[in-house]
């Protein structure tokens, strides 16, 4: 009896043994031509890919189609940083997990680049002057920097000095991949300016505070529906204020985002004329839109078409 | 009143009412059975549910009212067998329902559509939730009033129910899985935590009031539905998270009962 006990005993631990190791095969391949940079959230892959162009290898964290607010990194993503060259990430609050992680690791020839290093950080609050502070909000910033496409010019150049510290040899390379992108953020900076310029209203109600350097740029007035992080409760007051100003406004659009939940701006919508539509704060792209061959470019100008729609 | 000039407030007083009267149906039973946590177990189960419906491609409501079911029958099943300690089933099954839905949630592609699911709020219910839990209130409180003295009888005592002839193990069955329907469709409505807390806190004030079974039944009703509507008009007023007021407006009402009455008690002896 007793020795059945053992060999069931030994046989689950056998199992448990075999189940972790099986696990841990699917780190990343060992690449030694490229630089290796990980990247902590879409827009950060894809200023980084566009940065390295074919001298690196990047490697996203968190996965397309997840909303990067609530992801933490798994075992397998500190491995992988372990084996790094280079680590990107956005900063100003977006990635809480950041300093957790980079204050373990072992790795000490990794470097680490803060995009948002240099760009003025907004403050969070809403323009929306109604007579309750909601100072529950204060003190924390706007961590999506990169809807305001002269704010990624700066993060370019950063990751830009990122991998020239890397990687000098090619830094002619990597400098003219920055001159190359930073002329095409001024067209899409052009076109953003000329477009909103031209629209008669100026207030976007969003589902969560994503949009304000966007908002600062060209004179928008972003009304949120809740705070920084999308898919919290709404309070009900809050609600109402919303639909209030929707209505006396004459708002047509209440824009959602695509990773987050769209039910809260269903029911605003539903209490007013407005109907709902996709304004993207490129926090991630789903697996379709990458298939598409989308990028924050053709994101951005989609977002413009949107905004144009909404606010004629 | 301004309040229900909106239309999500008109829907958050409609399913709260009616939540607020099914729920302490269900939760009385629950309590006298000693499963008062049945509702957290079941509500995180449903979470696993809804992550395995979006991995395979069905629909995740049905996945989650299904593990659910499933979840339901596991708690039935190990205080069967462990019946002196009745609470450890439903930790067993919260932290399975807990553990399956972490893993899963990893292997679900969009994140959007699974939030979607995740999240309840009472002041944010489409026309379609609506309906449905219109739907299981009516079936639930049909059930409740065919089988009232059934289910009495079991909850208090099953050997003695059986004695006397009521078929404990259909009794349990239907009472079984309109619990977890009730639960995986609510919480997803609503949210869990009001979900988890209306199945106790009304019961817990209805026993301070009730002198017997009927009356405990009819005081928890009356209650719930006092917690829900006075919680849904604070947190309009205060501007704060409906779910949270609903819950604490319950908790210190039943704290400022029980006070009151050993306060009471004192005076009169």
């Amino acid at each position: 009896m007793k020795k059945k006990k053992i060999i069931i005993l030994s046989l689950l631990v056998l199992m448990i043994l075999i189940s972790i190791t099986g696990c841990s095969s699917d780190t990343v391949e060992q690449d030694n031509e490229k630089i290796k940079v990980y990247t902590s959230f879409y827009p950060m892959y894809d200023f980084t890919s566009k940065i390295g162009g074919d001298k690196i290898s990047v490697y996203n964290m968190v996965p397309s189609g997840t909303e990067p607010h609530d992801w933490e990194p798994a075992a397998s993503d500190i491995v992988n940083l372990e084996k790094a060259d280079l680590f990107v990430y956005n900063g100003a609050g977006m990635e809480h997990w950041v300093e957790n992680v980079l204050s373990t690791l072992e790795n000490k020839d990794l470097v680490v680049v803060e995009a948002s290093q240099g760009i003025e950080l907004l403050g969070s609050e809403d323009h929306h002057d109604h007579d309750h502070d909601h100072d529950h909000y204060h003190g924390e910033f706007d961590a999506h920097v990169w809807t305001d496409p002269l704010n990624v010019k700066i993060e370019m150049e950063n990751i830009m000095k990122g991998l020239i510290q890397i990687d000098p040899y090619n830094q002619e390379y990597y400098e003219e991949n920055y001159e190359k992108y930073s002329e095409e953020l001024d067209i899409l900076h052009e076109e953003f300016e000329g477009t909103i310029s031209n629209l008669t209203n100026r207030d976007i109600v969003v589902s969560h505070m994503a949009f304000s350097y966007m908002s600062h740029a060209y004179g928008l007035n972003q009304i949120s529906i809740d705070g920084l992080t999308p898919d919290s409760e709404p309070n009900p007051g809050r609600m109402a204020e919303i639909i209030d100003f929707v209505k006396d406004n004459n708002i047509k659009v209440i824009f959602f985002e695509e990773l987050a939940s769209p039910k809260i701006a269903d029911a605003i919508a539903n209490e007013t004329d407005a109907v709902v539509d996709v304004l993207n704060p490129i926090e991630g792209l789903s697996d379709e839109e990458l298939e598409n061959g989308d990028d924050y470019f053709s994101v951005m100008r989609k977002n413009l078409e949107a905004l144009s729609s909404a606010l004629e | 009143m301004e309040i229900f000039q909106y239309a999500f407030m008109q829907k958050a007083f409609v399913v709260g009412i009616m939540l607020a009267v099914i729920i302490p149906c269900i939760g009385i039973v629950v309590v006298l059975k000693r499963l008062s946590m049945i509702g957290d177990a079941l509500s995180h189960t449903s979470l696993a549910g809804i992550a395995a419906g979006l991995i395979m491609g069905v629909n995740p409501v049905l996945g989650a009212i299904l593990l659910c079911i499933i979840a339901a029958f596991g708690i039935e099943f190990i205080r069967k067998k462990i019946p002196k300690y009745s609470e450890m089933s439903i930790a067993i099954i919260m932290s399975a329902g807990i553990g399956l839905a972490g893993v899963l949630s990893g292997f679900v592609k969009n994140t959007a559509n699974f939030n979607s699911f995740l999240f309840g709020s009472i002041v944010a219910i489409s026309d379609f939730e609506m309906y449905l839990v219109a739907g299981i209130s009516f079936f639930v409180l049909l059930a409740f009033i065919f089988l009232y003295k059934e289910l009495f009888y079991v909850s208090m005592d099953e050997r003695s129910a059986r004695l006397a002839g009521i078929p404990v193990n259909t009794v349990n069955f239907i009472f079984t899985i309109l619990t977890a329907i009730t639960v995986s469709i609510a919480a997803r409505t609503v949210g869990a935590l009001i979900v988890s807390s209306l199945m106790v806190v009304p019961v817990a004030c209805g026993m301070q009031f009730g002198k017997s079974y009927k009356q405990t039944v009819i005081y928890s009703i009356i209650s719930a539905v006092i917690f829900t509507v006075v919680g849904l008009f604070v947190s309009y007023y205060r501007e704060l998270k409906p779910g949270g007021t609903i819950v604490l407006v319950g908790v210190m009402t039943l704290l400022f009962i029980i006070l009151t009455k050993r306060i009471m008690g004192k005076s009169l002896s």
